[in-house]
């Protein structure tokens, strides 16, 4: 009774929201929907026991491709959306064939140098990606109304519903992945390499698979920041923004489908809102950093560990 | 144009010398304790700070400075590893985090300490070595060269010739093994992180007064020194001193000849390359990664 | 954007009013400030990370003028006195923080006025000041199009105003007939090698070659020097370099036997310049950024307000921090007060009207026109002239004055086809 309960508040919960916060938590709260399934994403990568430092930069090539398309060839915003998604996938498959001879540290680096290998030729390249500008003036999601409401994309609460609409069906397909034989294969890919491999699975296949399928919805993400924001450019996906992801997941904890989503809303919030009203404005990046390390030394296992002790406990009682 | 191609090839020398500097801490950091120091360009960073503070702000000798700068680095990195490696041993991931962590705490205490601007120091020496009429190098990057020359000799004798450089290569190698063997894997680990990370410092304060020394100025240092360690193989000293002068050489005479982003693109491409040729660099091995 | 709102059926000024109930207009500056209730002044720039430098001594800068302009009783509207208070936001340099930025500036924060550095983050800013129709300014002119018409761009005209600095050393040494440029490969840096191009090839002065672009993230200037004098130039130009490459870029070029001409746009903290090499090898070192307490900054035509006293409490405070970007938001804030004053209100609309009033204002550097429109597609920066700094004898002076308008007057063709050539004209900027 109380499992069917949870689904219908737990939307409304979601829904009113962000009428409970202020006009600047509000854009925060946009761009915490799209960073959300940033690191849902990764998670997937990571159950294939690579740890990418690319993912950023392939969030990016969704923001080009779904910027370009749209300003050079008109394309409907959703459409284009979509196309950046399918884009990063197959961008992500294209750099497969050299990471994937590597593992571990040098999958890490490797894949670090072939984000720089993007990010370098976005910069140099003037003609088509602008340069160190980047891309500006990027054609916005038309508004539209569904007759009892009027969206507004300049407003952050309609692209909030916009983006959360799209950033939830993402995370159910996400978590549909994971539960079928595909994810428990890549479980399999992690754990037992050697096991699955002489069983008969490919496992660079797989790898591969779940690169490409994590890339593509980072390549999502690029997108609905892009279009909103309206601007991109090869600083909007530099390593800093690798290393938030990579923290958050980890401070979140890898080995359920919310603790990285957890490790992104309490370290957004503790940095962006807490550490701002509290004053400490130009202090952030030594507290932060001072967080991050008192939670890994403290909550080893990420801060999903608070949860499942919290909810053995009361399935126990 | 000979001229140029000799000059170019003096100034890839030097950066040679403090890529592997940097390079091989951070290898020595990864073999021993088996994490990614993500803070290594701030240790970098700090020793250039201290040659900021002792030798700029207080007027003493620059060699002083040099030597409080791997001393104090030195520290910095056994703090890091009573701190943060031990407690994280069986977690790498941790450790990674941890380290950029320690990282963005150093990067605002330097901004605290010092400012957001660059700072300044004082040149130690303004004396040019002029090898002919348009072929010279100054003497300041001359002394880099040497040190590097003479720390990393000391530092081939220390690992190959003493029983402490023994033990350290051998939990390197295999750490039960070595546990079995009666080495102190504690020990071990504080010797290398000491001097990975002083290695670290004495080349931030070595070059403190020949680049620019801001609160940011770790990124391209660490950046490099990914890029070199994987070219020669994670965990193998040797390979990142080679890997270090093919790709100071490659970079600098690209950055002469065709410009700067491009020989950033053909640095990367060069570590691709590698890596697809032979996926653990050029002189690592399998079982390291 | 322009296009979406009027496609609507709304222009923007209409749509402030229509939406004066929403959440939008409500959170507008009030138009009516109660009797000595505090001006909120936002500041947008980069307080931390590595864009830092380029924010945070703005910040300082203003906080003194804030102290001095208060302590004279502060700005002067209908109906009684305020005193100006800033809001800050640390803007990251990235566009979405300083989109949230300004949102919280201007719709919890009531601020009448936002500075910013620009670049990268003002297309972050833009759909937020066209729908809120917020005053804004830039220190980089080259956000200007003809979608901003509530940004302006009032005390650095970068990069036109190099032009005076390339006429002043044409002019002196006649001799100097070939140069070579070196930039960093960014937003900086690249309509400035343009600008550069245009002013040398209207002297007839001969670039030897591609100007050298070099990544941001370099450290180790030699590799490009050397290059550079390979070519034997009479003259090197380092662009808009940062403090952070034209220190190392001097050394080496002193190191490696240089002894023709420099020209530069800054030379922030030049006397750790001529530590580093020599006085003769600095001397006659051309740039674009005076002491502030040359005395050439105390004459009358000059309208930033008491320099040298601005100077030395800065100095005060932050001992070694003084750079161009200590002065460039507070002489902004002079020109706002100014506004602001003659409007007699701090409603953005009405400050920007009276700032444009006429077409004329007081720059810093004395009284300029609003000027821009072939370059940016909207008059929006305050152009006027522009002082040549020289080093001499170990001090930078000020030679003289140079009209900008008066050049462009002459060899605006040159400008605009270099600019197109680096793609940095408005409308190709996308």
């Amino acid at each position: 009774m109380l499992k069917f309960l949870i689904w219908p508040v737990a939307a409304v919960a979601l829904i009113a929201l962000p009428y409970g916060l202020s006009f600047s938590q509000q854009e925060i709260l946009v761009f915490l929907t799209i960073n959300i399934l940033l690191v849902s994403s990764y998670r997937l990568l990571t159950l294939t026991g690579e740890w990418s430092l690319a993912h950023v930069v392939i969030m990016g090539v969704g923001a080009y491709s779904s910027a370009m398309l749209t300003k050079n060839l008109g394309l409907y915003v959703p459409l284009s959306m979509l196309l950046g998604g399918v884009i990063a996938a197959l961008i992500a498959v294209v750099l497969s064939f050299p990471l994937f001879r590597m593992k571990g540290f040098y999958f890490l680096i490797g894949s670090f140098a072939a984000g720089e290998i993007i990010r370098l030729l976005w910069k140099h390249f003037r003609d088509p990606f602008g340069g160190a500008k980047g891309i500006k003036g990027i054609n916005p999601m038309p508004d539209f109304s569904i007759g009892f409401y009027d969206f507004d994309f300049f407003e952050p609460i309609s692209y909030y519903y916009f983006a959360g609409v799209i950033v939830i069906i993402c995370l159910w397909i996400l978590w549909r992945i994971e539960r079928s034989p595909v994810g428990l294969t890549f479980h399999a890919v992690h754990w037992q390499d050697k096991l699955a491999e002489a069983s008969g699975v490919n496992l660079r296949a797989y790898r591969t698979l779940a690169f490409a399928i994590a890339s593509g919805f980072a390549g999502i993400c690029g997108a609905l920041l892009a279009h909103y924001i309206g601007t991109i450019n090869p600083g909007s996906f530099d390593l800093d923004y690798m290393v938030f992801v990579l923290t958050w997941a980890i401070v979140g904890g890898t080995g359920t489908f919310y603790g990285p989503i957890l490790g992104c809303v309490v370290l957004t919030i503790l940095n962006e809102v807490v550490l701002r009203e509290l004053g400490f404005e130009q202090l952030r990046p030594l507290i932060y950093g001072a967080i991050l390390i008192a939670s890994i030394l403290f909550l080893p296992n990420g801060l999903e560990s608070i949860v499942q002790k919290f909810t053995r406990r009361s399935a126990r009682t | 144009m000979l001229d140029l191609l000799a000059q170019t090839g003096l100034n890839a020398v030097y950066a040679a010398s403090y890529i592997s500097l940097v390079a091989v801490g951070l290898v020595l950091i990864f073999g021993v304790m088996g994490v990614i120091n993500f803070a290594h360009g701030e240790l970098f960073m700090a020793g250039a700070y201290v040659v900021v503070a002792v030798y700029a702000k207080m007027h003493m000798p620059f060699f002083l400075a040099v030597v409080v700068g791997l001393i104090f680095v030195g520290c910095l990195g056994l703090l890091m590893e009573r701190a943060l490696f031990r407690p994280l041993r069986d977690n790498p991931l941790g450790g990674l985090v941890a380290s950029i962590g320690f990282l963005m705490i150093l990067q605002s205490l330097a901004v605290m300490g010092f400012g957001v601007r660059m700072e300044f120091i004082p040149p130690v020496t303004q004396h040019v070595v002029w090898l002919s009429d348009t072929i010279s190098i100054p003497l300041a990057r001359v002394y880099v060269i040497v040190a590097a020359i003479l720390l990393l000799s000391a530092l081939w004798y220390f690992l190959k010739r003493t029983r402490f450089g023994w033990a350290l290569r051998a939990s390197a190698q295999d750490p039960q093994a070595a546990e079995l063997q009666g080495i102190s894997i504690a020990q071990t680990a504080r010797i290398a992180m000491f001097i990975g990370a002083g290695l670290a410092g004495i080349a931030g304060a070595l070059t403190a007064p020949l680049v620019s020394v801001n609160p940011h100025m770790g990124h391209s240092v660490i950046v490099t020194a990914f890029i070199v360690i994987i070219v020669g193989g994670v965990g193998s000293l040797e390979g990142a001193i080679i890997a270090s002068v093919v790709y100071a050489f490659v970079h600098t005479f690209v950055t002469t000849f065709y410009g700067g982003v491009i020989a950033d693109i053909t640095g990367l491409v060069l570590m691709l390359l590698v890596l697809i040729v032979k996926p653990t660099g050029l002189f690592g091995s399998a079982d390291r990664a | 954007m322009i296009t979406r709102i009027m496609a609507g059926g709304l222009s923007r000024r209409t749509f402030l009013k229509s939406t004066a109930i929403t959440a939008v207009g409500a959170a507008l500056p009030g138009v009516s400030l109660a009797a000595g209730e505090p001006i909120k002044i936002g500041f947008l720039a980069p307080l931390t990370g590595s864009v830092a430098a380029w924010g945070k001594p703005g910040l300082d800068g203003c906080l003194i003028w804030a102290e001095r302009v208060n302590a004279a009783g502060g700005i002067e509207l209908e109906g009684g006195k305020h005193p100006v208070e800033f809001v800050s936001y640390d803007n990251e340099y990235d566009p979405a923080k300083a989109r949230t930025g300004a949102t919280k500036l201007i719709r919890e924060n009531g601020v009448s006025f936002i500075m910013m550095l620009g670049g990268d983050t003002w297309p972050g800013v833009q759909p937020v000041a066209d729908k809120t129709g917020m005053l804004f300014s830039t220190l980089l002119p080259s956000d200007l199009s003809p979608d901003t018409p509530t940004l302006v761009a009032p005390a650095e005209v970068h990069p036109i105003y190099l032009v005076t600095g390339v006429d002043y050393l044409a002019d002196t040494y006649p001799d100097a007939k070939t140069a070579v440029i070196c930039a960093q490969d960014d937003s900086l840096g690249l309509p400035s090698v343009a600008t550069y191009l245009a002013a040398f090839e209207a002297r007839g002065i001969e670039v030897l070659e591609e100007p050298l672009l070099f990544d941001p993230a370099t450290t180790d200037f030699a590799p490009i020097v050397t290059r550079m004098l390979s070519s034997n130039p009479d003259i090197i130009c380092l662009d808009t370099c940062y403090s952070d490459y034209v220190h190392p870029i001097c050394e080496q070029l002193f190191q490696q036997g240089y002894k023709g001409k420099m020209i530069s746009a800054t030379a922030d903290f030049y006397d750790q310049m001529i530590a580093k090499t020599s006085k003769e090898f600095m001397e006659d070192f051309i740039f674009q950024f005076p002491d502030f307490d040359d005395p050439a900054l105390a004459a009358d035509n000059i309208n930033f307000e008491d320099a040298a006293g601005f100077y030395a409490e800065y100095s005060k405070r932050h001992p070694g921090q003084w750079g161009a970007v200590s002065w460039e938001y507070a002489s902004i804030m002079d020109l706002w007060k100014a506004a602001a004053e003659k409007a007699g209100s701090a409603d953005p609309d009405a400050v920007l009207v009276a700032m444009k009033d006429d077409g004329k204002g007081k720059h810093a550097f004395g009284d300029a026109v609003w000027w821009g429109t072939e370059l940016f597609g909207i008059d929006n920066a305050l152009v006027g002239n522009w002082p040549v700094v020289v080093i001499e004898d170990g001090k930078a002076v000020i030679k003289e004055f140079r009209s900008i308008p008066d050049w462009y007057d002459q060899h605006g063709d040159l400008l605009i086809k270099h600019m197109q050539a680096y793609n940095q004209m408005y409308d190709q900027r996308s």
